[in-house]
């Protein structure tokens, strides 16, 4: 097929769109169809992690993924509401230790942070929520900020 | 922006239809996408036809005593998370964690890694020390290929067009490491890499040398050198030497071809001692 | 220290954290098209025929080449410096030759690609070694090769060198780097009649403006630049890029037109730091620097001869911050086939840091004395004057440099082998552009100051200029807002650049307080000091004259006038001077004075890999002459992103052209910024007590943090394993080549 209808839920949201092209990445299904701006464009060949979003809870690169290929599945963004408290924590976190400047990498920053979060449980230690972040570049803040942040949440952890 | 149609078939056999109705421009096979679409954006593959593996049951990871077989389209971070490919298969896991980022990883396959065949994988060197197969699928059955056969030259590999690998295969698991040297050490690619493993069966070891061009390659005289279980010193620095000889080393923007040779030699010493240290090692 | 601001955070913060904030990328329109430049299909030689037809007939497309000009635009645009497309002459690589727009992204691009263009090719000059091998003889002034020519002497230099002990000589090199804001260049452009507007993201709408009105042959009062919030600037968004051609097309097509650069594009037609090659002698005798040459070779790409600010700016700093009695310097701005070399955080500083630092030391080893003391002796002290004759003011590098050094002291005590520390000072002055105004609104309940600065992530705009309004009104942080507004509405400024924000509108509050003040001490009948105090949401007015306290909501004392403008409004403004340079010195160009004297001194420590010449930054400390320390996170904050941001410039950052002006790495893999696991933990040490050009003697910070990086690193590399880096960035195989392990 050369496009057709797509459904995702976004944020705990049904969103369909009717004729998305088979070529068409999330990044610009959730941006221009959804108006999801938050999710931003930087590179779009995976080599800065703004655009990084979560599909079924697992950091995914939005500007390399078809929108079809997630086609029914579950997508979270930097939009997300209370129904992630994980990512509220992260955001707690960040406006704690200062940890934005420009707000252009933070989305991808918090979500792949979400994400980590999510997929270890409580159990994440530092260096892995360091290696879930090598892939956001971040040019404001040299990353020391982020890396305050990443203690308090390990610090929060039981 | 290239338009294309995309197909997700439910089955192998619907997967070799889709492949040959879009014969004869071809169709481009879509694991992660992770390789093809950027290829996709810039021009180095203009596909009429994407076939999407994504609904394929190939997302397995099977022990069978020994040898494991990883399923093409399972994602790296799913092989990185597994505690018994960590111990068994150190270097494959290494290599593995060295592919991109973790939001990368989610979506990047060990089969679509293989099949692009880029001379700067970080996964194909590993594969050769390991003596891994790749299981291919087609119309006409299934035939399996050492991934140094199979991987033939600069992107490209022993692959028909009806074809599709469905899985990687390990003989053993085997003691193993990987080292590499890179401008920036995270989401860079590798100026050299090395990879070396040693058989707990035949205490032989394997080397293998990665961005080369134009493909990561065996180097046996290295191996050879190295003789069989724990080297001693000297065996080691012959292997590092034959190891820079053995090797035509390009020059381009990420490094001179005299600093990659002198690379490879460093990187043979330190992950032969690596791998020495690595669990099971056979004495 | 002001606790307010501390405990308030960034305004910012929570929309940010909540995707609801909207850059220069997020632009869209209802009707809207997408634009796209045609690119030169090579660095140099002419148009020779452009053809727009087989675009023009897709569905929906626009396009537009020089020819279309002379109907969309007034007259007035020929006499712009630059034309808008490049034809009889190709400047550099991908320079537009057209533009298109069309209903969707993906169509713009087909249409773009199907512009057709033929080219006569012309020799390509790749880079300044090629037109001078040597270095430039007599005849090199007025050639079309250079653009820029500064010259400047004092006192007997031949004498100096004549009678020195020992004379060093060295050549060095450094790379291009780019600015890296993640968010691409874009903006949203729309003409109705005669308006003119566009929204963009821009560190500087007024400059913008400026520049528009110039290139397009508007007035400026036709013109509206609004902004967006900023995804990164550090330069390289404070002058028009796509907004020209954006609005061409809007005034083609009749509807909003939206341009944005791809990441590539961004680094193919950025305008940024651009190689150079230094060469440093200097002339010792009893111990003691007694001459120095300096020359300078400074890649300007296609600058235009004439406007090349950058060869005489950054040539001081190839002489400072040190003592010499007598000095030859001379620079030359050469065109190459790049992108006009443009602003890229404290512009060419680092590498003169890097070069001046790494000489001096290298000179000292020479004549055996100790390199750090040997560079301390020699610092410019408060009240002496610099080579160029202007006096030194309150200057804090001298006694960050004693600190630094007392820290490496101790490092290396505990230094591990293979492990090397290195100390590195810098300078730095405030900037102050063509000045600044702001809007002051003291409103019932809350204070508004209105500007035309976008916040482009420093937090200078929103957080910074709100911690001046605190320390000055007396009000807590949540009584005060920053508003942002287009050239329409706002008060002139020059715009987010050269660490001028806080200290240039900094001074207009002070300016426009200290007008709120003698109105409402009028008003209260008081004579005496006003001060502003909270009672619940209310702001008050408070007086201590002779006769007993007088204390009156703000409300109470409002005009009717006042009250439907929503409060007292007053206009702050600061305009502020450069410093002198004695001119008699200067033979040819341009040198400049400074505005302040601000000093950084830096300490590395590095691990390096003496099989592969890798390096490993372990920790690092910089000490920073602040004046006074306004905003202390955000402060601290400018050194840590400014400390990383040095250390891809000394390590990892080189934008590589072919001999045929191809750029071989627009790309985020291949142009390699610093990620998370390079930057080491980074302590951040502020001295006050060396006031500057800002409010409360602040200095500005936003730039110096990165300056003494690549030195600080490059020494410590030196020590660690006797590799002397003489070229940035200092590469693995760059060390392993000095250690002749190759």
């Amino acid at each position: 097929m050369t496009g057709g209808p797509i459904a995702l839920r976004v944020n705990g949201v049904e969103r369909r769109a009717s004729d998305v092209p088979a070529s068409e990445r999330l990044l610009d299904t959730l941006r221009w169809r959804f108006d999801l701006k938050g999710t931003k464009e930087g590179c779009r060949t995976g080599g800065c992690g703004a655009c990084t979003v979560l599909v079924d809870g697992e950091s995914t690169l939005s500007c390399l993924t078809l929108t079809h290929e997630v086609d029914g599945r579950a997508v979270a963004t930097i939009e997300a509401g209370g129904e992630s408290p994980t990512m509220e924590r992260v955001r707690a976190a960040f406006v704690a230790e200062g940890a934005l400047q420009c707000g252009y990498c933070t989305p991808g920053f918090v979500v792949a942070l979400t994400g980590l979060l999510e997929e270890r449980g409580r159990a994440a230690s530092r260096d892995e929520m360091l290696e879930a972040l090598a892939g956001n570049l971040c040019r404001c803040t040299g990353y020391a900020a982020i890396g305050r942040a990443v203690e308090r949440l390990r610090a929060e952890a039981p | 922006m290239v338009e294309f149609d995309l197909v997700a078939p439910r089955s192998a056999d619907e997967a070799f239809a889709a492949l040959r109705a879009a014969a004869p421009d071809g169709a481009a096979v879509l694991a992660g996408g992770t390789d093809l679409l950027p290829d996709v954006d810039e021009g180095r593959q203009r596909p009429r036809v994407v076939v999407s593996l994504r609904h394929l049951p190939w997302r397995t990871l099977d022990w069978a005593g020994p040898s494991l077989t990883i399923g093409s389209t399972l994602p790296l971070r799913a092989l990185e998370q597994d505690p018994d490919l960590v111990r068994r298969f150190p270097g494959l896991a290494e290599a593995i964690r060295d592919v991109g980022s973790v939001a990368l990883r989610h979506r990047a396959t060990l089969g679509g890694n293989v099949v692009r065949a880029a001379p700067t994988s970080d996964l194909v060197p590993v594969l050769l020390a390991l003596d891994a197969e790749v299981e291919i699928v087609g119309p006409r059955g299934t035939r399996r290929l050492p991934v140094d056969r199979f991987v033939r030259a600069s992107r490209r590999v022993d692959l028909g067009p009806e074809e599709l690998v469905r899985a990687v295969w390990f003989p053993e698991a085997r003691p193993s490491a990987y080292r590499w040297q890179r401008v920036r050490p995270a989401n860079d690619i590798s100026q050299v890499a090395v990879a070396a493993a040693c058989s707990p069966a035949d205490r032989r070891w394997r080397i293998a040398v990665g961005g080369v061009a134009p493909r990561p390659v065996r180097i046996p005289s290295a191996a050879e050198a190295l003789g069989a279980g724990a080297p001693t010193a000297a065996a080691v620095a012959r292997a590092a030497r034959a190891a820079a000889d053995a090797v035509a080393f390009p020059t381009d923007r990420r490094a001179s071809a005299d600093y990659r040779r002198h690379l490879v030699a460093t990187l043979v010493e330190r992950v032969v001692d690596a791998v020495v240290r690595a669990e099971g090692f056979p004495r | 220290m002001t606790p307010a601001s501390e405990t308030a955070g960034r305004p910012d913060a929570r929309a940010k954290l909540h995707g609801a904030v909207r850059y220069g990328t997020d632009l869209e329109s209802p009707g809207m098209l997408w634009g796209a430049l045609v690119p030169a299909p090579r660095p140099s030689g002419a148009v020779r025929r452009l053809d727009l037809s087989a675009a023009r007939a897709l569905p929906g497309v626009v396009a537009i080449g020089p020819d279309d000009l002379d109907r969309l635009l007034p007259p007035a645009y020929r006499s712009a410096e630059r034309p808008l497309f490049a034809a009889a002459s190709i400047d550099y690589g991908f320079q537009p030759i057209a533009a298109v727009a069309a209903p969707t992204r993906a169509a713009a691009r087909a249409a773009a690609e199907a512009v057709r263009a033929t080219v006569d090719p012309a020799p390509v000059v790749a880079d300044v070694e090629s037109i001078f091998p040597d270095w430039p003889g007599p005849e090199a002034v007025g050639s079309p090769h250079v653009a820029a020519h500064v010259h400047a002497v004092r006192g007997d230099v031949d004498a100096a060198f004549r009678d020195a002990d020992r004379v060093v000589r060295e050549t060095y090199r450094t790379a291009s780097v780019h600015q890296v804001a993640l968010e691409p260049h874009a903006c949203l452009a729309r003409v109705d009649g005669d308006r003119w507007t566009v929204r963009t993201s821009t560190q500087s709408p007024f400059g913008t403006r400026e520049d528009l009105a110039t290139m397009l042959g508007l007035p400026e009062s036709a013109i509206e630049v609004a902004g967006t919030w900023v995804g990164g600037g550090f330069g390289g968004k404070g002058a028009p890029l796509l907004e020209p051609y954006a609005l061409l097309l809007a005034r083609a097509s009749g509807r909003p037109v939206r341009l944005a650069l791809d990441y590539a594009e961004e680094f193919r037609l950025g305008r940024t730091t651009l190689p150079a090659v230094v060469r440093m002698e200097t002339a010792v005798r009893d111990g003691t620097i007694s001459g120095r040459r300096v020359r300078l070779l400074l890649d300007v790409g296609a600058a235009l001869p004439g406007r090349d600010f950058a060869t005489g700016y950054s040539i001081g700093f190839l002489l400072g911050p040190y003592r010499t009695p007598t000095f030859e310097v001379e620079g030359f701005g050469v065109r190459t086939h790049k992108p006009p070399f443009g602003p890229h955080r404290a512009p060419f500083a680092p590498q003169c840091a890097f070069v001046v630092e790494s000489h001096l030391d290298h000179v000292a080893r020479e004549v055996g004395l100790d390199p750090e003391a040997f560079r301390a002796a020699h610092l410019w002290r408060e009240g002496e004057a610099t080579p160029l004759g202007q006096p030194v003011g309150p200057f804090g590098l001298a006694a960050a440099f004693e600190r630094a050094r007392a820290t490496a002291r101790a490092w290396r005590a505990a230094a591990p082998p293979g492990h090397g520390v290195g100390v590195a000072g810098g300078f730095w002055s405030t900037g102050t552009g063509a000045g600044g105004e702001l809007r002051l609104r003291l409103a019932p309940s809350e204070v508004v100051l209105e500007v035309g600065e976008r916040e482009i992530g420093s937090g200078s705009v929103v957080a910074g200029l709100r911690a001046v309004a605190v320390r000055v009104l007396g009000l807590p942080a949540d009584r005060i807002r920053v508003e942002s507004l287009g050239t329409a509405e706002a008060p002139f400024d020059s715009g987010v650049f050269g660490s001028r924000t806080v200290a240039v509108l900094g001074r207009a509050i002070e300016a426009a307080a200290a007008e709120l003040r003698s109105i409402l001490a009028a008003r209260l009948g008081a004579g005496g000091p006003v001060e502003f105090g909270i009672d619940g949401e209310r702001i008050h007015v408070r007086a201590d004259p002779a006769g007993g306290r007088i204390d009156r909501p703000l409300a109470d004392l409002l005009t009717p006038d006042e009250r439907g403008e929503g409060g007292v409004v007053v206009v702050g403004k600061h305009y502020g001077r450069g410093g002198t340079i004695d001119e008699s010195l200067v033979r040819a160009g341009t040198f400049y004075g400074y505005t302040d004297f601000t000093g950084a001194a830096h300490v590395a420590e590095v691990a390096v890999d003496r099989a592969t010449g890798a390096v490993r930054v372990v920790r690092y400390t910089a000490f920073q002459d602040v004046g006074t320390l306004v905003d202390p996170p955000a402060a601290r904050a400018q050194v840590e992103g400014g400390i990383a941001m040095g250390l891809g410039t000394a390590l990892t950052e080189e934008a590589i052209w072919s001999d045929d002006g191809r750029l071989l790495n627009p790309g985020l893999l291949d142009y390699r910024i610093p990620t998370f696991g390079e930057v080491p933990p980074i302590e951040v040490e502020f001295l006050e007590g060396f006031p500057g050009a800002g409010p409360f003697g602040a200095k500005g910070l936003g730039e110096p943090p990165i300056i003494p990086v690549p030195a600080a690193i490059a020494l410590a590399v030196r020590e660690a394993c006797g590799a002397h880096a003489t070229e940035l960035p200092v590469t693995a195989e760059r060390t392993a080549r000095a250690l002749k392990l190759l």
